[in-house]
Protein backbone atom coordinates (compact mmCIF):
# COMPACT_ATOMS: atom_id res chain seq x y z
CA UNK A 1 0.00 0.00 0.00
CA UNK A 2 1.44 3.18 -0.79
CA UNK A 3 1.49 6.56 1.15
CA UNK A 4 -0.57 8.79 -0.38
CA UNK A 5 -0.27 11.81 1.89
CA UNK A 6 2.52 13.31 -0.13
CA UNK A 7 3.73 16.33 0.48
CA UNK A 8 3.31 17.78 -2.51
CA UNK A 9 -0.41 17.25 -2.48
CA UNK A 10 -1.10 19.13 0.75
CA UNK A 11 -0.57 22.53 -1.09
CA UNK A 12 -3.00 21.94 -3.88
CA UNK A 13 -5.83 21.20 -1.47
CA UNK A 14 -5.81 24.35 -0.34
CA UNK A 15 -8.50 25.34 -2.76
CA UNK A 16 -11.08 22.94 -2.62
CA UNK A 17 -13.69 25.17 -0.89
CA UNK A 18 -15.28 24.87 2.17
CA UNK A 19 -14.33 21.01 3.03
CA UNK A 20 -10.43 22.42 2.73
CA UNK A 21 -10.63 22.13 6.43
CA UNK A 22 -11.93 19.00 6.02
CA UNK A 23 -9.43 17.77 3.37
CA UNK A 24 -6.19 18.96 5.72
CA UNK A 25 -7.32 16.79 8.46
CA UNK A 26 -7.79 13.82 5.78
CA UNK A 27 -4.41 14.52 4.50
CA UNK A 28 -2.39 15.06 7.69
CA UNK A 29 -4.39 12.90 10.39
CA UNK A 30 -6.33 10.28 8.47
CA UNK A 31 -6.87 8.81 12.02
CA UNK A 32 -9.58 11.55 12.96
CA UNK A 33 -11.62 11.11 10.41
CA UNK A 34 -12.18 7.98 11.43
CA UNK A 35 -13.05 8.86 15.38
CA UNK A 36 -16.53 8.85 15.02
CA UNK A 37 -16.83 5.43 14.36
CA UNK A 38 -14.14 4.57 16.37
CA UNK A 39 -15.25 6.25 19.34
CA UNK A 40 -18.55 4.37 18.54
CA UNK A 41 -16.91 0.91 18.94
CA UNK A 42 -14.86 1.31 21.71
CA UNK A 43 -17.70 2.72 24.12
CA UNK A 44 -20.15 0.22 22.30
CA UNK A 45 -17.98 -2.75 22.17
CA UNK A 46 -14.93 -2.84 24.60
CA UNK A 47 -16.65 0.00 27.13
CA UNK A 48 -19.85 -2.54 27.08
CA UNK A 49 -17.26 -5.77 27.73
CA UNK A 50 -15.93 -4.24 30.50
CA UNK A 51 -18.96 -2.39 31.85
CA UNK A 52 -20.68 -5.67 32.01
CA UNK A 53 -17.51 -7.34 33.76
CA UNK A 54 -18.39 -4.91 36.56
CA UNK A 55 -21.71 -5.85 36.60
CA UNK A 56 -20.75 -9.25 37.67
CA UNK A 57 -19.26 -8.46 40.71
CA UNK A 58 -21.26 -5.23 41.37
CA UNK A 59 -24.43 -5.02 44.41
CA UNK A 60 -26.66 -4.17 41.18
CA UNK A 61 -29.73 -6.73 42.47
CA UNK A 62 -32.99 -5.26 41.40
CA UNK A 63 -34.03 -2.95 38.85
CA UNK A 64 -32.44 0.07 39.64
CA UNK A 65 -28.79 -0.07 39.08
CA UNK A 66 -26.47 -0.12 41.41
CA UNK A 67 -22.16 -0.14 41.07
CA UNK A 68 -20.98 -0.50 44.47
CA UNK A 69 -17.86 -3.16 44.37
CA UNK A 70 -19.36 -6.44 45.94
CA UNK A 71 -17.55 -9.08 45.00
CA UNK A 72 -17.03 -12.37 43.29
CA UNK A 73 -20.32 -14.30 44.97
CA UNK A 74 -22.08 -14.17 42.06
CA UNK A 75 -19.93 -16.46 40.23
CA UNK A 76 -19.47 -18.35 43.28
CA UNK A 77 -23.40 -18.30 43.53
CA UNK A 78 -23.57 -19.55 39.40
CA UNK A 79 -20.63 -22.32 39.55
CA UNK A 80 -22.84 -24.05 42.32
CA UNK A 81 -25.68 -23.97 40.40
CA UNK A 82 -26.88 -27.25 38.46
CA UNK A 83 -28.79 -25.17 35.75
CA UNK A 84 -25.97 -23.40 34.97
CA UNK A 85 -24.18 -26.20 34.15
CA UNK A 86 -27.07 -27.78 32.28
CA UNK A 87 -26.81 -24.48 30.05
CA UNK A 88 -23.36 -24.78 29.81
CA UNK A 89 -23.77 -28.52 28.35
CA UNK A 90 -26.08 -27.73 26.38
CA UNK A 91 -24.06 -24.57 24.72
CA UNK A 92 -21.40 -26.97 24.02
CA UNK A 93 -23.61 -29.66 22.19
CA UNK A 94 -24.15 -27.78 20.00
CA UNK A 95 -20.90 -27.84 18.35
CA UNK A 96 -22.46 -31.16 17.38
CA UNK A 97 -23.43 -29.21 13.98
CA UNK A 98 -20.10 -28.72 13.45
CA UNK A 99 -18.92 -32.18 12.04
CA UNK A 100 -22.41 -32.79 10.46
CA UNK A 101 -22.19 -29.35 8.93
CA UNK A 102 -18.68 -30.08 7.51
CA UNK A 103 -19.71 -33.13 5.98
CA UNK A 104 -22.70 -32.11 4.51
CA UNK A 105 -21.03 -29.54 3.58
CA UNK A 106 -18.01 -31.01 2.16
CA UNK A 107 -19.98 -33.52 -0.07
CA UNK A 108 -22.80 -30.34 -1.41
CA UNK A 109 -19.32 -28.32 -2.50
CA UNK A 110 -17.62 -31.64 -4.26
CA UNK A 111 -21.32 -32.25 -6.10
CA UNK A 112 -21.49 -28.81 -7.14
CA UNK A 113 -18.27 -28.21 -8.35
CA UNK A 114 -18.71 -31.09 -10.71
CA UNK A 115 -19.92 -28.41 -13.10
CA UNK A 116 -23.46 -29.99 -13.67
CA UNK A 117 -26.06 -27.74 -15.72
CA UNK A 118 -28.09 -25.66 -12.81
CA UNK A 119 -25.36 -25.78 -10.27
CA UNK A 120 -25.68 -22.15 -9.26
CA UNK A 121 -29.63 -22.73 -8.84
CA UNK A 122 -29.08 -25.37 -6.06
CA UNK A 123 -26.47 -23.33 -4.67
CA UNK A 124 -28.66 -20.77 -4.16
CA UNK A 125 -31.88 -23.36 -3.09
CA UNK A 126 -29.41 -25.07 -0.24
CA UNK A 127 -28.38 -21.64 1.02
CA UNK A 128 -31.97 -20.11 1.39
CA UNK A 129 -32.43 -21.38 4.74
CA UNK A 130 -29.50 -19.61 6.20
CA UNK A 131 -31.06 -16.04 4.88
CA UNK A 132 -33.75 -16.40 6.68
CA UNK A 133 -34.45 -14.71 10.19
CA UNK A 134 -33.99 -17.54 13.02
CA UNK A 135 -37.52 -16.50 13.93
CA UNK A 136 -38.67 -17.35 10.69
CA UNK A 137 -36.96 -20.63 11.06
CA UNK A 138 -38.17 -20.91 14.08
CA UNK A 139 -41.69 -20.94 13.64
CA UNK A 140 -41.36 -23.22 10.73
CA UNK A 141 -39.25 -25.74 13.06
CA UNK A 142 -41.97 -25.28 15.46
CA UNK A 143 -44.86 -26.51 13.22
CA UNK A 144 -42.44 -28.88 11.52
CA UNK A 145 -41.84 -30.83 15.05
CA UNK A 146 -45.43 -30.55 16.51
CA UNK A 147 -46.01 -33.48 17.78
CA UNK A 148 -50.18 -34.14 16.94
CA UNK A 149 -49.96 -33.04 13.25
CA UNK A 150 -47.08 -31.30 12.27
CA UNK A 151 -45.13 -32.32 9.54
CA UNK A 152 -42.41 -34.21 10.14
CA UNK A 153 -44.90 -36.99 12.11
CA UNK A 154 -47.62 -36.49 9.53
CA UNK A 155 -44.62 -37.38 6.94
CA UNK A 156 -43.56 -40.11 8.17
CA UNK A 157 -47.14 -41.96 9.26
CA UNK A 158 -47.88 -41.38 5.57
CA UNK A 159 -44.44 -43.18 4.66
CA UNK A 160 -45.45 -46.12 6.85
CA UNK A 161 -42.88 -45.05 9.47
CA UNK A 162 -44.83 -44.37 12.16
CA UNK A 163 -42.50 -45.85 14.76
CA UNK A 164 -40.50 -42.99 14.32
CA UNK A 165 -42.74 -40.30 15.08
CA UNK A 166 -40.92 -37.93 17.83
CA UNK A 167 -41.82 -35.64 20.55
CA UNK A 168 -39.17 -33.38 19.32
CA UNK A 169 -39.18 -30.30 21.36
CA UNK A 170 -41.52 -31.17 23.50
CA UNK A 171 -39.46 -33.90 25.43
CA UNK A 172 -37.04 -33.07 27.62
CA UNK A 173 -34.61 -35.61 25.76
CA UNK A 174 -35.32 -34.75 22.47
CA UNK A 175 -35.20 -31.34 22.61
CA UNK A 176 -31.28 -30.61 22.25
CA UNK A 177 -31.32 -33.31 18.89
CA UNK A 178 -34.40 -31.57 17.61
CA UNK A 179 -32.91 -28.24 17.95
CA UNK A 180 -29.32 -29.66 16.54
CA UNK A 181 -31.06 -30.97 13.31
CA UNK A 182 -32.97 -27.72 12.63
CA UNK A 183 -29.43 -26.15 13.20
CA UNK A 184 -27.45 -28.64 10.77
CA UNK A 185 -30.58 -27.76 8.51
CA UNK A 186 -29.88 -23.59 8.62
CA UNK A 187 -25.57 -24.03 8.34
CA UNK A 188 -24.86 -26.87 6.20
CA UNK A 189 -25.88 -24.50 2.86
CA UNK A 190 -23.69 -22.07 4.13
CA UNK A 191 -20.80 -24.30 4.96
CA UNK A 192 -21.16 -26.02 1.77
CA UNK A 193 -20.53 -22.34 0.04
CA UNK A 194 -17.31 -21.51 2.59
CA UNK A 195 -15.67 -24.63 1.09
CA UNK A 196 -16.87 -24.80 -2.64
CA UNK A 197 -15.20 -21.18 -2.95
CA UNK A 198 -12.20 -22.64 -1.31
CA UNK A 199 -12.62 -25.22 -4.21
CA UNK A 200 -12.76 -22.97 -6.54
CA UNK A 201 -9.88 -20.48 -5.39
CA UNK A 202 -7.55 -23.41 -6.12
CA UNK A 203 -5.17 -23.10 -8.75
CA UNK A 204 -6.37 -25.09 -12.20
CA UNK A 205 -2.95 -26.07 -13.41
CA UNK A 206 -2.12 -28.50 -10.08
CA UNK A 207 -5.98 -30.19 -11.27
CA UNK A 208 -4.69 -30.54 -14.71
CA UNK A 209 -1.27 -31.63 -14.15
CA UNK A 210 -2.37 -34.59 -12.45
CA UNK A 211 -5.51 -35.17 -14.52
CA UNK A 212 -2.43 -35.50 -17.44
CA UNK A 213 -0.83 -37.96 -15.29
CA UNK A 214 -3.89 -40.18 -14.98
CA UNK A 215 -4.92 -39.33 -11.57
CA UNK A 216 -8.65 -40.59 -10.63
CA UNK A 217 -11.07 -38.08 -9.70
CA UNK A 218 -11.35 -39.51 -6.07
CA UNK A 219 -7.21 -39.54 -6.06
CA UNK A 220 -7.55 -35.72 -7.19
CA UNK A 221 -9.95 -34.66 -4.46
CA UNK A 222 -7.93 -36.27 -1.17
CA UNK A 223 -4.41 -35.75 -2.25
CA UNK A 224 -4.94 -32.27 -3.85
CA UNK A 225 -8.02 -30.57 -3.18
CA UNK A 226 -8.79 -31.49 0.69
CA UNK A 227 -5.57 -30.69 1.50
CA UNK A 228 -5.82 -27.00 0.58
CA UNK A 229 -8.81 -26.44 2.48
CA UNK A 230 -7.38 -25.91 5.58
CA UNK A 231 -8.68 -22.35 5.48
CA UNK A 232 -11.43 -22.87 4.72
CA UNK A 233 -12.12 -25.16 7.06
CA UNK A 234 -10.74 -23.42 9.71
CA UNK A 235 -13.24 -20.77 8.87
CA UNK A 236 -16.57 -22.75 8.49
CA UNK A 237 -15.45 -24.10 11.90
CA UNK A 238 -14.78 -20.83 13.80
CA UNK A 239 -18.03 -19.12 12.43
CA UNK A 240 -19.99 -22.18 13.21
CA UNK A 241 -19.03 -22.51 16.82
CA UNK A 242 -19.58 -18.55 17.16
CA UNK A 243 -23.12 -19.02 15.98
CA UNK A 244 -23.49 -21.88 18.62
CA UNK A 245 -22.41 -20.10 21.63
CA UNK A 246 -24.28 -17.26 20.26
CA UNK A 247 -27.11 -19.08 19.37
CA UNK A 248 -30.48 -17.24 21.19
CA UNK A 249 -32.72 -16.47 18.51
CA UNK A 250 -33.84 -19.88 17.20
CA UNK A 251 -34.11 -21.68 20.59
CA UNK A 252 -35.76 -18.53 21.84
CA UNK A 253 -38.74 -18.64 19.32
CA UNK A 254 -38.76 -22.70 19.66
CA UNK A 255 -39.01 -23.51 22.67
CA UNK A 256 -37.55 -20.48 25.34
CA UNK A 257 -34.92 -22.84 26.83
CA UNK A 258 -37.92 -25.44 27.77
CA UNK A 259 -39.15 -28.07 28.59
CA UNK A 260 -37.96 -27.19 32.01
CA UNK A 261 -34.49 -26.59 31.31
CA UNK A 262 -34.33 -28.91 28.68
CA UNK A 263 -33.07 -26.62 26.24
CA UNK A 264 -31.00 -23.83 28.24
CA UNK A 265 -27.98 -21.96 26.82
CA UNK A 266 -25.67 -19.82 28.08
CA UNK A 267 -27.38 -17.12 26.19
CA UNK A 268 -30.77 -17.73 26.84
CA UNK A 269 -29.86 -18.47 30.54
CA UNK A 270 -28.06 -15.09 30.81
CA UNK A 271 -31.34 -13.44 28.82
CA UNK A 272 -33.96 -15.17 31.71
CA UNK A 273 -32.00 -14.19 34.67
CA UNK A 274 -31.49 -10.43 33.50
CA UNK A 275 -34.45 -9.63 32.09
CA UNK A 276 -36.88 -11.35 33.24
CA UNK A 277 -35.75 -12.31 37.15
CA UNK A 278 -33.86 -8.93 36.95
CA UNK A 279 -30.94 -10.30 38.66
CA UNK A 280 -28.68 -8.08 36.89
CA UNK A 281 -25.67 -8.61 38.31
CA UNK A 282 -25.80 -12.63 38.06
CA UNK A 283 -26.66 -12.23 34.30
CA UNK A 284 -23.83 -10.05 33.74
CA UNK A 285 -21.60 -13.11 35.37
CA UNK A 286 -23.04 -15.86 33.00
CA UNK A 287 -22.46 -13.40 30.18
CA UNK A 288 -18.45 -13.03 31.24
CA UNK A 289 -18.53 -17.04 31.14
CA UNK A 290 -20.03 -16.94 27.17
CA UNK A 291 -17.27 -14.52 26.63
CA UNK A 292 -14.07 -16.55 28.27
CA UNK A 293 -15.81 -19.25 25.74
CA UNK A 294 -15.53 -16.89 23.36
CA UNK A 295 -12.28 -15.48 23.51
CA UNK A 296 -10.61 -18.73 23.96
CA UNK A 297 -11.72 -19.77 20.59
CA UNK A 298 -11.25 -16.20 18.99
CA UNK A 299 -7.71 -14.93 20.46
CA UNK A 300 -6.20 -17.80 18.85
CA UNK A 301 -7.77 -17.59 15.23
CA UNK A 302 -7.70 -13.66 15.18
CA UNK A 303 -4.04 -14.12 15.84
CA UNK A 304 -3.03 -16.23 13.15
CA UNK A 305 -5.69 -14.39 10.50
CA UNK A 306 -4.38 -10.95 11.06
CA UNK A 307 -0.48 -11.84 11.57
CA UNK A 308 -0.31 -11.94 7.86
CA UNK B 1 -18.17 -21.20 -13.65
CA UNK B 2 -17.33 -25.05 -14.66
CA UNK B 3 -13.56 -25.80 -14.81
CA UNK B 4 -11.49 -27.76 -17.31
CA UNK B 5 -11.18 -30.82 -15.15
CA UNK B 6 -14.48 -31.00 -14.20
CA UNK B 7 -16.35 -34.42 -15.37
CA UNK B 8 -18.82 -33.04 -18.01
CA UNK B 9 -16.58 -34.16 -20.48
CA UNK B 10 -15.81 -37.23 -19.84
CA UNK B 11 -18.84 -38.44 -17.42
CA UNK B 12 -21.70 -41.01 -18.28
CA UNK B 13 -25.02 -40.54 -18.13
CA UNK B 14 -25.17 -42.98 -14.76
CA UNK B 15 -22.72 -40.89 -13.04
CA UNK B 16 -24.77 -37.71 -14.27
CA UNK B 17 -28.12 -39.38 -12.76
CA UNK B 18 -26.64 -40.37 -9.40
CA UNK B 19 -25.29 -36.21 -9.23
CA UNK B 20 -28.46 -34.99 -10.34
CA UNK B 21 -30.37 -37.26 -7.71
CA UNK B 22 -28.30 -36.34 -4.69
CA UNK B 23 -29.25 -32.75 -5.61
CA UNK B 24 -32.83 -33.74 -5.59
CA UNK B 25 -32.39 -35.47 -2.38
CA UNK B 26 -30.66 -32.40 -0.61
CA UNK B 27 -33.37 -29.52 -2.33
CA UNK B 28 -35.79 -31.76 -0.88
CA UNK B 29 -34.05 -31.83 2.95
CA UNK B 30 -33.48 -28.04 2.80
CA UNK B 31 -37.09 -27.21 0.76
CA UNK B 32 -39.49 -29.72 3.10
CA UNK B 33 -40.26 -27.26 5.64
CA UNK B 34 -40.33 -24.10 3.66
CA UNK B 35 -42.88 -26.40 1.35
CA UNK B 36 -44.93 -27.30 4.32
CA UNK B 37 -45.19 -23.63 6.13
CA UNK B 38 -46.13 -22.65 2.23
CA UNK B 39 -49.10 -24.76 2.45
CA UNK B 40 -50.47 -24.69 5.58
CA UNK B 41 -50.42 -20.49 5.09
CA UNK B 42 -52.58 -21.23 2.50
CA UNK B 43 -55.07 -23.79 4.34
CA UNK B 44 -58.16 -23.11 6.14
CA UNK B 45 -58.47 -24.38 10.15
CA UNK B 46 -60.18 -27.01 9.83
CA UNK B 47 -58.01 -28.25 6.39
CA UNK B 48 -55.28 -27.93 8.69
CA UNK B 49 -56.65 -30.61 11.05
CA UNK B 50 -57.69 -33.40 8.21
CA UNK B 51 -54.94 -33.46 5.59
CA UNK B 52 -51.52 -34.24 5.57
CA UNK B 53 -49.77 -30.55 5.97
CA UNK B 54 -47.29 -31.25 2.84
CA UNK B 55 -50.61 -31.66 0.65
CA UNK B 56 -51.59 -28.69 -1.50
CA UNK B 57 -54.60 -26.76 -0.30
CA UNK B 58 -57.68 -28.29 -1.59
CA UNK B 59 -59.35 -24.22 -1.48
CA UNK B 60 -56.62 -21.95 -1.29
CA UNK B 61 -57.67 -19.11 1.36
CA UNK B 62 -55.53 -15.48 1.99
CA UNK B 63 -57.53 -15.54 5.52
CA UNK B 64 -54.30 -16.66 7.52
CA UNK B 65 -52.29 -13.90 5.38
CA UNK B 66 -54.81 -11.19 6.34
CA UNK B 67 -55.20 -12.21 10.22
CA UNK B 68 -50.80 -11.93 10.42
CA UNK B 69 -50.71 -8.80 8.28
CA UNK B 70 -53.81 -7.17 10.68
CA UNK B 71 -51.24 -8.32 14.17
CA UNK B 72 -47.98 -7.65 12.20
CA UNK B 73 -48.99 -4.90 10.24
CA UNK B 74 -47.25 -1.64 12.42
CA UNK B 75 -44.54 -3.92 13.23
CA UNK B 76 -43.23 -4.39 9.79
CA UNK B 77 -43.48 -1.01 9.74
CA UNK B 78 -41.25 -0.31 12.35
CA UNK B 79 -38.66 -3.00 10.78
CA UNK B 80 -38.89 -1.82 7.34
CA UNK B 81 -38.19 2.21 9.32
CA UNK B 82 -35.21 0.66 11.57
CA UNK B 83 -33.68 -1.66 8.83
CA UNK B 84 -33.48 0.92 5.95
CA UNK B 85 -31.94 3.70 8.65
CA UNK B 86 -29.92 1.28 10.57
CA UNK B 87 -28.17 -0.04 7.63
CA UNK B 88 -27.58 3.33 6.17
CA UNK B 89 -25.43 4.09 9.59
CA UNK B 90 -23.48 1.10 9.06
CA UNK B 91 -23.04 0.68 5.90
CA UNK B 92 -21.54 4.35 5.98
CA UNK B 93 -19.53 4.39 8.72
CA UNK B 94 -18.04 1.03 7.44
CA UNK B 95 -17.14 2.17 3.90
CA UNK B 96 -15.97 5.20 5.64
CA UNK B 97 -13.63 3.23 7.80
CA UNK B 98 -13.10 0.79 4.53
CA UNK B 99 -11.95 3.45 2.78
CA UNK B 100 -9.39 4.75 5.26
CA UNK B 101 -7.92 2.15 6.40
CA UNK B 102 -7.41 0.53 2.77
CA UNK B 103 -6.05 4.18 1.34
CA UNK B 104 -4.27 5.64 4.02
CA UNK B 105 -1.53 5.09 5.95
CA UNK B 106 -1.53 6.16 9.52
CA UNK B 107 0.41 5.18 12.68
CA UNK B 108 -1.48 2.70 14.27
CA UNK B 109 -3.92 1.98 11.85
CA UNK B 110 -3.30 -1.74 11.93
CA UNK B 111 -4.30 -2.00 15.68
CA UNK B 112 -7.49 0.36 14.91
CA UNK B 113 -8.51 -2.36 11.74
CA UNK B 114 -7.99 -5.25 14.46
CA UNK B 115 -9.76 -3.11 16.88
CA UNK B 116 -12.45 -2.71 14.91
CA UNK B 117 -13.11 -5.46 13.01
CA UNK B 118 -12.81 -8.39 16.46
CA UNK B 119 -15.66 -6.95 17.30
CA UNK B 120 -17.79 -8.83 14.32
CA UNK B 121 -17.08 -12.04 17.11
CA UNK B 122 -18.48 -10.33 19.78
CA UNK B 123 -21.28 -12.27 21.69
CA UNK B 124 -24.10 -9.78 22.37
CA UNK B 125 -24.65 -11.37 25.65
CA UNK B 126 -21.83 -9.67 27.17
CA UNK B 127 -22.60 -6.19 26.15
CA UNK B 128 -26.88 -6.25 26.69
CA UNK B 129 -26.73 -4.78 30.11
CA UNK B 130 -24.32 -2.04 29.37
CA UNK B 131 -26.38 -1.20 25.81
CA UNK B 132 -29.71 -1.78 28.26
CA UNK B 133 -28.40 1.02 30.58
CA UNK B 134 -27.30 3.18 27.53
CA UNK B 135 -30.15 3.29 25.51
CA UNK B 136 -32.38 4.25 28.96
CA UNK B 137 -30.23 6.95 29.87
CA UNK B 138 -30.37 8.65 26.80
CA UNK B 139 -34.30 7.99 26.91
CA UNK B 140 -33.89 5.99 23.69
CA UNK B 141 -35.49 3.03 25.46
CA UNK B 142 -38.47 1.67 23.19
CA UNK B 143 -37.65 4.33 20.58
CA UNK B 144 -37.14 3.19 16.36
CA UNK B 145 -33.91 5.54 16.99
CA UNK B 146 -32.34 3.92 19.82
CA UNK B 147 -32.65 0.59 18.30
CA UNK B 148 -31.43 2.60 14.59
CA UNK B 149 -28.76 3.65 16.78
CA UNK B 150 -27.84 0.22 18.48
CA UNK B 151 -28.13 -1.53 15.13
CA UNK B 152 -25.90 0.90 12.86
CA UNK B 153 -23.14 0.86 15.64
CA UNK B 154 -23.20 -3.30 15.74
CA UNK B 155 -22.57 -3.28 11.74
CA UNK B 156 -19.63 -1.45 11.90
CA UNK B 157 -16.95 -4.40 12.45
CA UNK B 158 -18.15 -6.41 9.29
CA UNK B 159 -18.62 -3.41 7.35
CA UNK B 160 -15.62 -2.56 7.66
CA UNK B 161 -14.04 -5.96 6.93
CA UNK B 162 -16.21 -5.86 3.41
CA UNK B 163 -15.33 -2.31 2.54
CA UNK B 164 -11.63 -2.54 2.98
CA UNK B 165 -11.40 -5.56 1.21
CA UNK B 166 -13.65 -4.31 -1.64
CA UNK B 167 -12.09 -0.93 -1.44
CA UNK B 168 -8.22 -3.18 -1.22
CA UNK B 169 -9.15 -4.31 -4.66
CA UNK B 170 -8.85 -1.35 -6.11
CA UNK B 171 -6.16 0.09 -7.52
CA UNK B 172 -4.28 2.36 -5.43
CA UNK B 173 -2.89 4.24 -8.19
CA UNK B 174 -6.44 5.17 -9.51
CA UNK B 175 -6.96 6.85 -6.31
CA UNK B 176 -3.64 8.68 -6.59
CA UNK B 177 -3.67 9.88 -10.12
CA UNK B 178 -7.17 11.51 -9.00
CA UNK B 179 -5.50 13.12 -5.96
CA UNK B 180 -2.81 14.45 -8.07
CA UNK B 181 -5.22 15.95 -10.47
CA UNK B 182 -6.06 17.97 -7.08
CA UNK B 183 -9.17 16.64 -5.84
CA UNK B 184 -9.41 15.79 -2.15
CA UNK B 185 -9.66 12.43 -0.24
CA UNK B 186 -13.54 13.59 0.29
CA UNK B 187 -14.12 14.48 -3.47
CA UNK B 188 -11.95 11.21 -4.61
CA UNK B 189 -14.00 9.17 -2.91
CA UNK B 190 -17.59 10.22 -4.55
CA UNK B 191 -15.87 11.04 -7.99
CA UNK B 192 -13.84 7.59 -8.45
CA UNK B 193 -14.09 5.16 -5.45
CA UNK B 194 -18.21 5.22 -5.03
CA UNK B 195 -19.14 4.81 -8.84
CA UNK B 196 -15.87 1.82 -9.42
CA UNK B 197 -17.43 0.05 -6.66
CA UNK B 198 -20.96 -0.33 -7.11
CA UNK B 199 -21.15 -3.87 -6.76
CA UNK B 200 -19.48 -3.99 -3.59
CA UNK B 201 -21.79 -1.45 -2.24
CA UNK B 202 -24.56 -2.98 -3.36
CA UNK B 203 -23.64 -6.29 -1.94
CA UNK B 204 -22.95 -4.51 1.33
CA UNK B 205 -26.16 -2.77 1.46
CA UNK B 206 -27.78 -6.60 0.96
CA UNK B 207 -26.12 -8.03 3.51
CA UNK B 208 -26.72 -5.91 6.18
CA UNK B 209 -30.15 -5.17 5.73
CA UNK B 210 -30.96 -8.80 6.41
CA UNK B 211 -28.73 -8.59 9.34
CA UNK B 212 -30.54 -6.04 10.60
CA UNK B 213 -34.24 -7.20 9.59
CA UNK B 214 -33.77 -10.74 10.64
CA UNK B 215 -32.42 -9.94 14.26
CA UNK B 216 -34.43 -10.50 17.18
CA UNK B 217 -32.54 -10.20 20.66
CA UNK B 218 -31.85 -6.20 20.08
CA UNK B 219 -35.59 -5.93 19.43
CA UNK B 220 -36.46 -8.34 22.47
CA UNK B 221 -34.59 -5.86 25.11
CA UNK B 222 -34.52 -2.24 23.74
CA UNK B 223 -37.75 -2.55 21.89
CA UNK B 224 -41.08 -2.31 23.61
CA UNK B 225 -44.62 -1.52 22.16
CA UNK B 226 -44.08 1.32 20.56
CA UNK B 227 -40.86 0.21 18.70
CA UNK B 228 -41.57 -3.30 18.69
CA UNK B 229 -40.08 -4.93 15.28
CA UNK B 230 -41.26 -7.55 13.03
CA UNK B 231 -39.43 -10.35 14.20
CA UNK B 232 -40.76 -9.88 18.14
CA UNK B 233 -44.19 -9.33 16.93
CA UNK B 234 -44.15 -12.72 15.14
CA UNK B 235 -42.90 -14.56 18.02
CA UNK B 236 -45.07 -12.87 20.05
CA UNK B 237 -47.82 -14.00 17.34
CA UNK B 238 -46.50 -17.80 17.96
CA UNK B 239 -47.51 -17.51 21.71
CA UNK B 240 -50.32 -15.92 21.37
CA UNK B 241 -52.57 -17.90 18.39
CA UNK B 242 -50.68 -21.34 19.65
CA UNK B 243 -53.19 -23.41 17.71
CA UNK B 244 -53.76 -21.35 14.56
CA UNK B 245 -51.21 -22.34 12.37
CA UNK B 246 -52.11 -20.92 8.99
CA UNK B 247 -51.95 -17.83 10.71
CA UNK B 248 -48.88 -18.47 12.04
CA UNK B 249 -46.89 -19.93 8.58
CA UNK B 250 -48.63 -16.76 6.67
CA UNK B 251 -46.78 -14.61 9.58
CA UNK B 252 -44.09 -16.13 8.94
CA UNK B 253 -43.88 -15.78 5.28
CA UNK B 254 -44.55 -11.92 6.25
CA UNK B 255 -41.56 -11.43 8.14
CA UNK B 256 -39.40 -13.52 5.75
CA UNK B 257 -40.97 -11.56 2.61
CA UNK B 258 -38.53 -9.20 2.15
CA UNK B 259 -35.94 -10.95 2.16
CA UNK B 260 -37.25 -13.82 -0.04
CA UNK B 261 -37.34 -10.83 -2.20
CA UNK B 262 -34.37 -9.46 -2.13
CA UNK B 263 -33.10 -13.63 -2.60
CA UNK B 264 -34.80 -13.94 -6.10
CA UNK B 265 -34.36 -10.45 -6.95
CA UNK B 266 -30.83 -10.04 -5.95
CA UNK B 267 -29.58 -13.33 -5.35
CA UNK B 268 -25.93 -13.25 -6.62
CA UNK B 269 -24.97 -10.20 -4.51
CA UNK B 270 -26.49 -12.12 -1.36
CA UNK B 271 -24.32 -14.68 -1.79
CA UNK B 272 -21.35 -12.61 -2.59
CA UNK B 273 -21.83 -10.94 0.81
CA UNK B 274 -21.96 -14.11 2.50
CA UNK B 275 -19.08 -14.94 0.60
CA UNK B 276 -17.35 -11.99 1.56
CA UNK B 277 -18.34 -12.01 5.45
CA UNK B 278 -16.45 -15.31 5.99
CA UNK B 279 -13.49 -14.39 3.51
CA UNK B 280 -11.38 -13.65 7.01
CA UNK B 281 -9.11 -16.39 6.83
CA UNK B 282 -9.37 -17.80 3.28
Amino acid sequence: MNRLMEPELTSSSASSGSWGWFTGIFRRHPFWVLIIPIGLVLYFVYGGLLWNVWVSISNWKGLAPSFGFEGFGQYSKMFGSYVFWIAVKNTLLLFLIIPFCLGLGAAIAVVLDQGLRGSSIFRSLFLLPFALSFVVTGTIWSWMYNPSNGILNALLHAMGLGALQGTWYTAQETVMWSIILAMIWQFSGYTALILLAGIKSIPEVQIRAAMLEGASKLRIYSRIVFPQLKGPVATAVVILMMYSLRSFDFIWVLTEGGPGFGSYTLSIYMYKQTFLATRFAYGAAVATVLLGIVLVIVVPYVYRTYRR
Amino acid sequence: MSKMYTITSSQGWLTKAILYGLLVIMTVFYLLPLWGALTTSLKTDTEIDTTNPLTLPRDPTSKGYIDAYEYLRRSLLNSLIMTLCGTFGAVSLGAMCGYVLSKFRFKGDNLVFLLITAGIFLPYQAILIPLFQTIRTLGLYDSLLGLILTHAVYGIPIMTLMFRAFYGELPTSLVQQAMTDGSGPWRTYWKVVLPSTKIATVTAVIFQFTAIWNELLFGLVIGGPNSMPATVALNSLTGTLSAQWNVQMAGAMWVAAPVLFLYIVLGRYLVRGYMAGSVTAV
